[in-house]
This record gives structure tokens, C-alpha cells and sequence, in this order.
């Protein structure tokens, strides 16, 4: 059988890669940022996860700001705010 | 470098190992061989790149545009029309990644507009929006390949859309400026992309005037479900009049920036029933939309007339339709540079 040569469609990564830092080892004393994506029940899941860490794990102070809405990226200042008063931000998505 | 394989030259074996390797969507493909690649390219460079395509933000070159635009079978001459699509797309304000990652049915819609298009085939006429037509189907389908082969967007993986859409195979048409009692949506050759959802059908068989054909349209434009008002900056309508909805409608003096009033202030619901959209609740409105209080007021559902885009495509019969955007996304123009 003849063969065929063909030029793969998949693109290359344009630039270098995002390393994510590893999550501390010991939360006590630290302030955790919640970046709300103003989806249903986001705060909820947020608040009670907030609780845990402060009354389980001793974080210091829960910091929760909200995007102007899901499907836009958070507005710069707001990140700039967070990466200023947080050690450790949570971005998700509820729905 | 371009990864090269080596397959059975068969039909059945290229199309089942681009199947199995995820990169097409599931129909055949015309095998991406050097020599169509470079023919597609005409003598662009194959490493220049557009900018980085969400949301893996991957090189859109030249040479990666051709190959997907290859395997939709495209004909060379409609790349000109794929490469400005695709740098419309990666203007900021398209908010491509949105486009890409949203659970929302959006697909980018190219408006090709200009004898360039015309010539090459892009059909505005009678079923535009339908099957049959080289151009409109491969072009739209070059976008999508290249959506999901150099963005990466993979449904269920990078493409979140809960339910997807038969916009997402192929959404391309030319406006029938022939048949327009208006001036062209943009002038020249143009490629506009609108982060739309599907068609939505405006059926009127009866109305002999401006006014009740708009109160079709103006009334399709606007329900509970839509996103179209709760994410208020960037909502956008696109109104599509056939031929004879659009001949009634200029007949009775309206201009296009009439329509557009006219859609503005009658595509509205009234604050008491938006209580129960389905968006109720995380929507994002100003603070003078946020302060009002009387339950029978409609505020608007896009922030001026010039977020209603009038254009007029299909052929004979009474239907319209009505394309809501996304809300997270605005419409880009580009020139087809050739």
C-alpha cells in the first residue's frame, strides 16, 4: 500500500509556560483570598470553606472579592489588590 | 517544526488516525499533504504568527491556519478570508478565550462583506445559512479546526459548551448586499466575526409594515433564557432581515439606523419578569439600571442602538432571524488583505 505524508494541525505552545507555586505546608497566620467568578452559590462554598481554614487550620483573614461578571477576566486592579494582600488566591468556577 | 506523519494513503486510514489523534470534528478530512499546504499559503511565511490563540494560547501561524484550512477543503482563495477572520478573532475585544471556554453555546459568525467574497463564492442568497456552499461551509469550517487544533478547544477539555451547537461545524455567510435596500454592513472587503448564538427564526408572513415586522424581530431579540441584557456592557444583537422583510421595512422610509432604534427600544422586558431570568441574580448592570425600582419599566437590553447590527442575507420567503451574542464577547471587523 502507498503511503501519505501529512502535516499535523495541532499548534505550538507560543510562549513559555506558567509554573503554579505549591500551596503552603502550614496555613496558620496566612490570608486567603477568594476570587468570586459571581456565579450561583460561589459565596457559599467559599464561606464555609473560609470558616474551616480559620477555625481548623489558623488562617488569619479571608479576603472574598467579586469579578464584574463570569465571563470576563477579573479587572486588573482587583488582581493587583489581591496579589498585594494575600498570600494564597482561590479562582474557581460554581454554577 | 510541523509534525509529519506517514499513513496509508487511503481515505479511511488518514480520516480514522485524525479521529483517533483528536484533530478534526468528526467528518472527513482532505489529507493536509506539503504540497496543498504550501499552495493554501501562496507564498505567505509559514512561521509568521497572528498572535497566541486561546485557550492554550498556541501560535496561530500562517502555516498551522493552512493546514486546518486544507483539511475543511478550502480552496486557496478563500484563505485570505480565513486569515482575517482569524485576526479579528484575537482582537481583545472579541475576548476569544470567553468565546472558546464559555459553557454557553457561542461560535464565532463570519460576515464576509465585498465583491472579493462574492467572487470566491460566499453566499448571502437564498439558504446562506444552510448547506450547499463551498465557501461558507469551509471557511466556517477552517475556523473551527483551527479553533480547536491551534487553540486547543476540545469539547468537554478547553470547549466547556454544556450542549455545543451545529453553529460550531460551520457559521460563515456573506451579507446579500444585492438585495439590501441599505448600504453594506461594512464597506469594502470586509470579515466580521460576532460571538453569536444559532439563528433564531423571525417567522412573519403577515405584516405589511416596518413596525410589525420589527415587533417580530424586536420580540425574538429578547427572553428570559438569553444572556443578551444581563451582562449588560458587552450585550450585542445582530438582526438578519431576508430580502422581502427587509424590502417591506425600508419601504416604509426606515433606515438601518432605524431599525437599530427601533430594535434598541422595543427589545425589552419589563423588570418585574427579568426578576425571573435565568440570570437573575449574577447579571451586571450599571448603577442606574440597578436603581430602578418600578417593575413595569424595560430597561434596554443592549447599552446603545449601535449594539444592534442590521444586515440583510437569505433569499425569498417571510423570515428573519435574530443572532444574540454571547454578552462576554464584542464584534470585530478586519480587511481581506490579499
Amino acid at each position: 500500500m502507498g503511503k501519505i505524508r501529512v502535516l499535523s494541525p495541532v499548534g505550538v505552545a507560543a510562549g513559555e509556560s506558567l509554573t503554579v507555586p505549591a500551596l503552603p505546608r502550614q496555613w496558620r497566620g496566612l490570608t486567603i483570598g477568594f476570587l468570586d467568578n459571581t456565579k450561583a452559590n460561589f459565596d457559599r462554598l467559599t464561606a464555609e470553606m473560609g470558616d474551616l481554614l480559620r477555625t481548623q487550620h489558623g488562617v488569619a483573614k479571608i479576603v472574598h472579592r467579586r469579578k464584574a461578571n463570569a465571563s470576563t477576566p477579573a479587572a486588573p486592579g482587583l488582581i493587583a489588590e489581591m496579589a498585594k494582600e494575600c498570600d494564597v488566591v482561590f479562582a474557581g468556577s460554581a454554577d | 517544526m510541523t509534525e509529519v506523519l506517514e499513513l496509508d494513503d487511503t481515505p479511511e486510514a488518514v480520516f480514522a488516525e485524525f479521529c483517533a489523534r483528536e484533530w478534526c470534528d468528526g467528518l472527513p478530512i482532505v489529507p493536509p499533504t506539503e504540497d496543498r499546504v504550501r499552495a493554501m499559503l501562496d507564498g505567505r511565511p509559514p512561521g509568521h504568527s497572528l498572535g497566541a490563540m486561546p485557550p492554550l494560547w498556541r501560535a496561530a501561524t500562517f502555516e498551522k491556519l493552512a493546514i486546518n484550512a486544507v483539511m475543511a477543503g478550502s480552496e486557496p482563495a478563500c484563505f485570505p478570508i480565513i486569515v482575517a477572520a482569524v485576526e479579528a478573532m484575537l482582537d481583545p475585544a472579541f475576548n476569544l478565550y470567553g468565546v472558546q471556554a464559555t459553557t454557553h453555546p457561542v461560535a464565532p459568525l463570519v460576515v464576509v462583506n465585498g465583491p472579493y467574497g462574492a467572487s470566491i463564492g460566499v453566499h448571502g442568497g437564498q439558504g446562506c445559512f444552510g448547506p450547499g456552499f463551498r465557501a461558507n461551509a469551509t471557511i466556517g469550517r477552517a475556523i473551527r479546526l483551527i479553533l480547536m487544533n491551534v487553540g486547543g478547544a476540545w469539547p468537554g477539555r478547553g470547549d466547556m459548551a454544556t450542549q455545543g451547537s451545529p453553529a460550531k461545524f460551520s457559521y460563515c455567510i456573506a451579507e446579500n448586499e444585492e438585495q439590501s435596500p441599505w448600504a453594506p454592513l461594512t464597506e469594502g472587503d470586509v470579515v466580521t466575526v460576532y460571538g453569536g448564538e444559532p439563528p433564531h427564526n423571525v417567522n412573519d408572513h403577515v405584516s405589511t409594515t416596518a413596525a410589525g415586522i420589527l415587533a417580530n424581530v424586536a420580540d425574538t431579540a429578547v427572553s428570559l433564557g438569553s444572556n443578551v441584557g444581563a451582562y449588560f456592557s458587552q450585550a450585542q444583537l445582530m438582526v438578519v432581515l431576508g430580502p422581502e422583510h427587509a424590502a417591506t421595512v425600508a419601504g416604509d422610509g426606515f433606515s438601518r439606523a432605524d431599525v437599530q432604534r427601533y430594535v434598541y427600544e422595543n427589545a425589552r422586558l419589563p423588570l418585574g419578569l427579568l426578576k425571573l431570568s435565568g440570570m437573575w441574580g449574577m447579571h451586571d448592570w450599571p448603577g442606574w439600571m440597578n436603581a430602578i425600582t418600578d417593575p413595569d419599566a424595560r430597561p434596554p437590553r443592549v447599552p446603545s442602538p449601535d449594539d444592534v447590527f442590521v444586515l440583510v442575507a437569505g433569499g425569498s420567503g417571510k423570515h428573519s432571524c435574530v443572532i444574540p451574542n454571547c454578552t462576554f464577547s464584542r464584534a470585530v471587523s478586519r480587511p481581506i488583505t490579499r
